[in-house]
């Protein structure tokens, strides 16, 4: 059985692809999937710092294609979740470098030994967009409650939908009492604009920052709220009907704002 | 393929001298580090110096800085309307609701970024610097073809970056690929002083011990910055907001004024301050 290819992007950058991409991934395999991340951002990866695997890089993606190497040579395991590893992208060379057909063929060679197969999309439109979709079969868009994060994530659903390819959609970094003050767009508001189907909404988390620059995906702390988000999204993108976590009333100003309505 | 050296210069029509604004680049290698936002408000900050100024949308299909300004339903014509010649200049330059002075050259949304020919970019770059005092490139997300396009016509550049060893790597992967042509300016943006007090985010010196850049400014995190990005109104109208503030202090430091250097913001007891306008918000 081969695994299910999903491209994480959203056109914008700095939105939360490759944290989203981390943190999903680490989830499936802590749910005993076997997990492959492929950084397909040539040049300016990231997705190793996430993991804190960045010293340990012997090959990458480019090198890959190139057959310079066996995939299983470049791939890196995560030793804190036995089933996830990561394929990094090469950091000093271009987009261009690798065709969509051998970018393809890189993740077919990866579905056949995993699960999932999970790829971290460049920001953009450009050609490193272009490669990291079509090694998919589906995808999901990750966006941020802001107008021009969504204008971008709409340019994408379109590129998406021409190719016929499922998507999803995740709504990160909402800030319930931003919403709540009518400062944010609310959930229903962007998938009003994307009409796309919603796969998870992840509340905007200062932990993020620490945990990106220590290499420890949020989800390896049992104490963070967003562990039990991250698992609602895998458990739906596993098929799971899950209902969907109200933000009304949480959060720390959110739980003062209802005391002083109390008051 | 795209021909960097076969640009001229514009011969001059006559002896008299043109102007020669700046033009200046501002990237950062990863997206969503503030670069539409740092050019909306250093534009409106500029031109409320009064200097001429316009702001060039390099991020074409991926367009924002009209919704930072609030000029959207004011594009009619856009940047490869002007390359192609389908248009002229004047007819795409948007003029800005809120300061005199100030142009946006808008980017097309439904069009790609190898549609742009790169002679063609360097040509309309020169010759806006004969019209303007500065000309600010606001540079698309990543290094491909739009990167190289928006950096094309500039001779400086502006590197955002946030406090985070993501952002930090690939400005200085950008700084790298720009070489020593555009004498890079470091503006660091969505500093929070608590997070970088508890240790939890890199230090202005951590940044800049890595990146070793002249610091053009320091910006702290600033929730406004959603609510005025919706509302299309640059921060930087307001002077007594502190955000706006700092806009005003690069654009002073940029100018060449005598100003002191960027300090990290002081570390505030936000959550009282929080506290103390949601009430406040509640009783008007």
């Amino acid at each position: 059985m081969s695994a299910r290819k999903i491209v994480l992007t959203s056109g914008k950058g700095g939105v939360g692809k490759t944290t989203t991409t981390a943190n999903l991934g680490a989830t499936l395999a802590k749910r005993g999937h076997r997990v492959i991340l492929i950084d397909a951002d040539i040049g300016l990866r990231n997705l190793d710092l996430v993991l804190g695997l960045e010293k340990r890089i012997v090959f990458d993606l480019v090198e890959v294609a190139e057959g310079r190497c066996q995939l299983r040579q470049a791939l890196i395991k995560d030793k804190r979740f036995e089933s996830l590893s990561i394929l990094p992208a090469a950091q000093t060379r271009e987009k261009d470098a690798i065709t969509p057909e051998q970018f393809s063929a890189i993740v077919e060679r990866a579905a056949e030994q995993a699960d999932y197969v999970l790829i971290d999309s460049p920001a953009g439109i450009e050609t490193g967009f272009r490669n990291a979709v079509a090694g998919a079969s589906e995808a999901i868009v990750v966006t941020t409650p802001e107008v021009s994060s969504i204008r971008d994530a709409d340019r994408v659903v379109g590129k998406i939908a021409a190719d016929g390819k499922p998507m999803r959609l995740i709504v990160n970094r909402l800030r319930p009492e931003m919403v709540r003050s009518g400062d944010m767009l609310s959930v229903d508001d962007v998938c009003d604009v994307l009409s796309i189907e919603l796969l998870g909404i992840v509340p905007d988390d200062e932990e993020v920052i620490d945990t990106t620059n220590r290499g420890e995906p949020l989800v390896l702390n049992d104490a963070n709220r967003l562990r039990a988000i991250y698992d609602k999204i895998a458990r739906r993108l596993e098929g799971e009907l899950v209902p969907f976590t109200s933000f009304d009333g949480q959060g720390f100003l959110g739980r003062i704002l209802d005391a002083l309505k109390a008051g | 393929m795209h021909q960097v050296e076969s640009i001229q210069p514009e011969p001059a029509a006559s002896a008299a001298p043109a102007k020669l604004g700046r033009a200046i680049v501002l990237t950062s290698g990863k997206g969503g580090v503030g670069k539409t936002t740092t050019t909306a408000n250093l534009g409106t900050a500029l031109a409320r110096r009064g200097s001429s100024v316009v702001m060039i949308d390099a991020d074409v299909g991926l367009r924002n800085l009209d919704i930072v300004l609030g000029l959207e339903s004011r594009v009619t014509h856009h940047l490869l309307d002007v390359l192609e010649d389908r248009v002229t200049l004047d007819d795409a330059l948007i003029a800005d609701k809120h300061s005199e002075n100030l142009f946006l050259l808008a980017a097309a949304q439904s069009r790609e970024k190898d549609e742009v020919e790169t002679s063609k970019m360097q040509a309309l770059v020169s010759s806006l610097r004969e019209r303007f005092d500065y000309v600010l490139i606001d540079c698309p997300a990543g290094i491909e073809l739009g990167f190289r396009n928006a950096v094309a016509g500039a001779d400086e550049a502006i590197v955002v970056c946030t406090p985070e060893v993501s952002a930090v790597r690939d400005v200085d992967r950008v700084v790298g690929l720009l070489g020593n042509r555009f004498r890079p300016q470091l503006v660091i943006n969505r500093l929070r002083p608590q997070l970088v007090k508890k240790g939890k985010m890199l230090s202005v010196e951590d940044v800049n011990a890595i990146l070793r850049l002249p610091l053009l400014g320091v910006l702290a995190e600033e929730p406004e910055i959603v609510v005025t990005t919706n509302r299309g109104e640059p921060l930087a109208l307001h002077k007594n907001n502190a955000t706006g503030a700092a806009y005003h202090a690069i654009a002073a430091r940029l100018a060449g004024d005598d100003v002191p250097p960027p300090m990290p913001p002081a570390v505030k007891p936000t959550l009282f301050e929080r506290i103390g306008s949601l009430v406040g918000r509640k009783r008007t």
